[in-house]
């Protein structure tokens, strides 16, 4: 596993108006594989996420990372194991405005002072077609192209896991298409592991195993998602949650 | 509208802190300079008007000693018989005061104060007027008692009892402490002796049937001016007579002037505390505005006119400059308690004052910080109104950083053109006055430009200064020099604030290194003898010293050099009132004078004189031709020019024309003058330091005068130069601490515009110690840029200071190299101080609600 969690519970409040994001998940990221979190806004997949990632504090429960256990840790080593281990890409602002490409792709190995390994990098920017584009500043970027930048940054560094955040959400489709097609490639000939929240059942398309949250729970799982499945099995959750 | 505006005005208060510190600043010094001139002038004028005689009689002013002779101008005593007949007067009776004079104790340590103020011995004279009454012990009666006035001698722990020696023209004199008067009244500040009268004529002035002036009682109901013109009719001419109210005036002109500089020290604080502020609130209102793009935007959007979003920016600013005035005054008010507590260690006990607040002081007070203010926010408000409707929809950019710099350029290219003509024509002017003026233009002009293309600078410089960030710091230094270069605009205005402040100090400290540097060449150059004996201040001391010191074993020559004042009656007509010296015949051997035509030999015979050349030059006096002089007392004089000198300096401040003459001369005119200076020779064969022990050990009984050889004779005269300095230093101090309110300002409007970037940083990895250090960087980088700029301009006013300076013969330049390093390492600590609370609110974001941020 590249990534579990057990009775990982978020609340926020206290007493009476206690929400509770998370409610006792219990979760494992299969290594080498393309995992969605999908569920209805307020179902807590962006905090399931945030958990996963050591971005947030969880309130009881434990995660780990392949073997460490990462609740508990001090802030000086989650920063360290997300620059050292975890890749990540956003929905929107994923790159420094006043770095290259180039720069924002190197960026957590600078931070760490590590060398980048070469051949590696050289072998993620090719894949993702950004050779031509290294040298220019995320303003003279499309969206799609600030997002491959992105991908290509949580790549470069070879993490464990890659989250990603709703990485096409403020794409057109065209662009969306391209990013996760380079997601599904960066599973698929380049063996990484990837979590991605969407609430597109055409994002969710793309993994090999959907997670489906509700009410801060796992509600149910689907192997093998097409888009067509995925929309169907969402649209299960619309009376509950309208009620 | 005004509802929105005043919900924004106290959303951004936190922001409006650093801005309001600077208004504080500014309006306080205005405010506390005006209370504390007002307070202490009209305490003194209070002091003044209920201590004068109603009539007084005193020497007729003639010639204005600019540099003290040492003498002391009488009437004669007996005026005051006659006038007690006049019709009118109730009494009238002698006045034998002097101001020059030494009070040592039996320990033969100053009695007098520390502070410049005057030890003052007179005669015990007491009238309903008098600010003090005997509170204890009796009065003086005889040739060795006196009086002594409790301030003092509760300092300096004076008994009745114990002795003191009075060192006076005529000759020292020991009493016994007999009484304690009181000061009733405020306290000037001044040490008092009192003596009986006859003491008082015989001791001090060394003449019994002579005064310094006759006071005059009126008899009830008669008017101070008629009184005056009765008297003046009964004694004639000759004799300056002068009322009540004229007395307390010219009182208060001569304590005017030293109030006066207090009140421009002061003033040049606000000033500077104002121009830098400017910096600070400019800034401020335009991120405020550059953050609020979108709500403006909308606001306009939903049909606000740009006048209406124009003025809600301007309310909000006169709103600051209300408030930040308001507290200002109070800061103001707190700060003349100060300087009037300051006071007191100076002696001048002021506690019972009651501070005085004119109307003028609060009109001063918010004029300084609305109108500052106002003025500020002026062009940020404009850009406010430009803010299209466009911009609440679009996800734009923070505005302002992409614009354009190339009215900058252009204006600031002009501005600096004019501003270097003006300089190079100062260095060029042969006119102290043409040259001044030039200065004075070109650095307003310079400091324009580099305000107005400092934006300019900001990415040439800073690439070359954070150029080796990348490779030192790594990426942290890399997105710490890219954050410094990212708004050219906000990075010059910041660094600005730094700059003006050191460009000043730069300026002065180049200024005062080269007149130091000059003044060492010059004492070297003319400068002969062993050792100078001469009071730190300069002001003369009685002939018993000189006659202490021809009496020590092992002097040689010893020459005495007096100051003549005197006023000049040029060819042309013109009067001017100058100092000329005079000195003993050896003065060869002590000093070497270089001569155009003449000799000292020529120049120091009998109804000589020797003059500056270009001096005697430009007022059409030549070798050979009569120059017609008059002295304090009325004695006139016609004299030989008959030595023109050609030093780099001769004269200076109070004594142009560079005269000197023998002192036989000198007396011959201006009989009972005092040494000023005295250059001693060894002997031959005497060891230097055992004359020294042997001086010192002469006159270790009058403190006031020491022996100096060159040396220390150089050190005096550049502490003197330094207390020039010191002041520039405390000016520069108020600015670098404005300006690093500026520079947190900067940094802590950037950390939360910059929150969501913060947040993905820390997301991907960067701990917060390499964020904190990202920030340090980033504000060192700006700090040492505005250094930068300082440097530059304050070199550049420095050399053409130097030039001003260069027409009076300062010749020599120098740099203060230990300044200028001081002022780069200085500005990396400006730099750090700066960034410690940005830094650490940065890195207290929480990563979850800084990647979320809007």
């Amino acid at each position: 596993m590249a990534a579990r969690a057990r009775g990982l519970t978020k609340a926020y409040g206290s007493g009476e108006t206690t929400v509770l994001a998370l409610d006792s998940v219990d979760v494992d990221i299969a290594r080498g594989r393309f995992t969605a979190v999908m569920g209805p806004s307020g179902s807590g997949k962006s905090t399931l996420m945030h958990c996963l990632a050591g971005l947030d504090t969880v309130s009881a429960g434990q995660v780990w990372l392949d073997e460490t256990e990462i609740t508990g840790m001090r802030d000086r080593e989650l920063t360290r194991l997300r620059r050292d281990r975890i890749g990540f890409m956003f929905q929107a602002f994923n790159l420094l405005p006043t770095l290259t490409a180039a720069e924002n792709i190197t960026l957590p190995m600078d931070i760490a002072g590590r060398k980048p390994d070469q051949k590696w990098l050289d072998q993620v920017i090719d894949t993702l077609g950004l050779r031509d584009r290294l040298k220019h500043r995320p303003a003279q970027l499309s969206g799609g192209q600030q997002q491959r930048v992105a991908c290509a940054r949580a790549l470069a560094s070879r993490p464990e896991l890659i989250f990603a955040d709703e990485p096409t959400g403020n794409l057109d489709s065209r662009a969306g298409a391209e990013v996760l097609s380079f997601l599904r490639d960066a599973v698929d000939q380049l063996d990484q592991t990837v979590v991605m929240v969407t609430h597109d059942p055409g994002a969710a398309g793309h993994s090999d195993l959907v997670l489906f949250l509700a009410d801060g729970r796992i509600v149910d799982e689907m192997a093998e998602p097409t888009a067509d499945l995925v929309l169907e099995r969402m649209k299960r959750f619309d009376p509950a949650h309208k009620s | 509208m005004l509802r929105a505006t005043l919900r924004s005005f106290f959303a951004h208060k936190g922001r409006l802190l650093l801005s309001a510190m600077a208004i504080i600043l500014s309006v306080a010094f205005v405010a506390g300079s005006l209370i504390f001139s007002d307070t202490v002038g009209r305490t003194f004028d209070r002091l003044f008007a209920s201590t004068s005689a109603d009539v007084q009689v005193q020497p007729k002013k003639d010639v204005d000693e600019q540099i003290p002779s040492g003498i002391t101008r009488t009437v004669p005593a007996s005026l005051a018989g006659r006038i007690g007949k006049v019709d009118g007067v109730s009494k009238a009776w002698v006045d034998a005061s002097v101001e020059n004079i030494t009070i040592v104790d039996s320990h033969n340590k100053n009695v007098g104060p520390t502070s410049g103020a005057p030890t003052i011995a007179t005669n015990w004279y007491l009238t309903d007027r008098s600010p003090v009454k005997l509170t204890s012990g009796h009065e003086p009666h005889g040739a060795g008692e006196a009086l002594l006035d409790k301030d003092t001698a509760d300092k300096k722990k004076v008994r009745i009892g114990d002795s003191l020696t009075v060192l006076a023209r005529p000759g020292s004199f020991t009493v016994r402490v007999v009484g304690i008067a009181t000061f009733t009244t405020t306290n000037p500040g001044a040490a008092l002796v009192f003596l009986d009268t006859p003491t008082a004529q015989t001791k001090l002035l060394g003449r019994a049937d002579e005064a310094t002036a006759i006071s005059v009682e009126a008899a009830k109901g008669v008017d101070d001016k008629v009184l005056k013109q009765r008297i003046a009719t009964e004694i004639g001419g000759g004799y300056e007579l002068k009322t009540a109210a004229e007395q307390a005036k010219d009182s208060a002109a001569s304590l005017g002037g030293f109030l006066d500089v207090i009140k421009y020290v002061m003033l040049g604080f606000a000033g500077i505390a104002v121009l830098v502020g400017i910096f600070l609130i400019v800034n401020t209102f335009s991120m405020l505005i550059a953050q609020r793009t979108r709500e403006l935007g909308l606001l306009r959007a939903l049909g606000a006119d740009r006048r209406q979003v124009q003025r809600s920016v301007r309310i909000e600013a006169l709103l600051l400059g209300a408030i930040g005035s308001t507290l200002g005054l109070a800061a103001g008010i707190g700060l003349a308690y100060g300087l009037i507590a300051l006071m007191g260690t100076f002696g001048m006990n002021l506690s019972a004052a009651e501070i005085v607040i004119g109307w003028g002081t609060p009109v001063a007070s918010y004029l300084v910080g609305v109108g500052v203010t106002f003025v500020a926010a002026y062009l940020p408000a404009r850009r406010a109104a430009q803010v299209s409707p466009m911009a609440a929809l679009s996800d734009a950019e923070v505005a302002g950083v992409g614009r354009p710099l190339r009215v900058r350029a252009v204006v600031g290219s002009v501005l600096a053109a004019a501003g270097a003509a003006a300089l190079a024509g100062c260095a060029a002017s042969t006119k102290t006055a043409t040259s001044s003026s030039l200065l004075g233009l070109g650095v307003v002009l310079t400091l324009i430009a580099t305000v107005v293309a400092g934006p300019l600078l900001v990415r040439p410089v800073i690439r070359v200064l954070g150029g080796a960030f990348p490779r030192v710091f790594g990426s942290v230094g890399r997105m710490s020099q890219r954050n410094a270069l990212r708004n050219p605009r906000r990075t010059g205005a910041t660094a600005s604030a730094l700059m003006v402040g050191l460009a000043l100090v730069v300026g002065m400290s180049v200024a005062s290194a080269s007149m130091t540097k000059s003044f060492d060449q010059q004492i070297d150059r003319v400068l002969g003898a062993d050792y100078i004996v001469q009071n730190s201040n300069f002001t003369p001391f009685p002939e018993e010293i000189t006659g202490k010191i021809r009496g020590v074993e092992g002097v040689g020559t010893v020459v005495r050099q007096r100051f003549v004042p005197l006023q000049l009656r040029l060819p042309d007509g013109r009067r001017t009132d100058t100092t000329a010296a005079g000195y003993d015949p050896q003065l060869d051997d002590v000093a070497h004078l270089s001569y155009s035509d003449g000799s000292t030999a020529e120049a120091l015979a009998s109804g000589h004189v020797a003059m500056d050349r270009d001096y005697a030059h430009d007022h059409g006096l030549k070798l050979g031709s009569t120059v017609r002089v008059a002295f304090p007392g009325g004695a006139t004089a016609v004299l030989t020019l008959s030595a023109l000198t050609d030093m780099d300096s001769s004269g200076g401040p109070g004594a142009e024309a560079g005269m000197f003459m023998g002192l036989a001369t000198a007396e011959k005119y201006l009989p009972d003058g005092q040494d000023a200076v005295v250059y001693v020779n060894a002997a031959s064969g005497v060891d230097q330091q055992t004359l020294r022990t042997a001086l010192e050990k002469a006159l270790a009984s009058y403190p006031q005068v020491k022996v100096n050889n060159q040396a220390d004779y150089k050190k005096i005269v550049s502490d003197q130069i330094a207390v020039l300095l010191y002041l520039v230093y405390a000016l520069l101090g108020l600015a670098i601490v404005i300006a690093v309110l500026g520079v947190v300002n900067t940094l802590a409007l950037s950390v939360v515009e910059r929150t969501r970037e913060i947040g993905l940083l820390r997301a991907i990895g960067l701990s917060r110690v390499q964020l904190r250090r990202m920030i340090r960087l980033e504000s060192v980088v700006i700090a040492v840029f505005g250094a930068l700029l300082g440097l530059a301009l304050g070199m550049v006013w420095g050399v053409a200071m130097q030039q001003v300076l260069a027409l009076q013969g300062l010749k020599a330049f120098a740099v203060p190299w230990s300044t200028v390093v001081a002022v780069v390492v200085g500005s990396v600590v400006v730099g750090l101080a700066a960034a410690v609370l940005p830094a650490l609110r940065a890195s207290r974001m929480n990563v979850l609600t800084a990647i979320a941020h809007e």
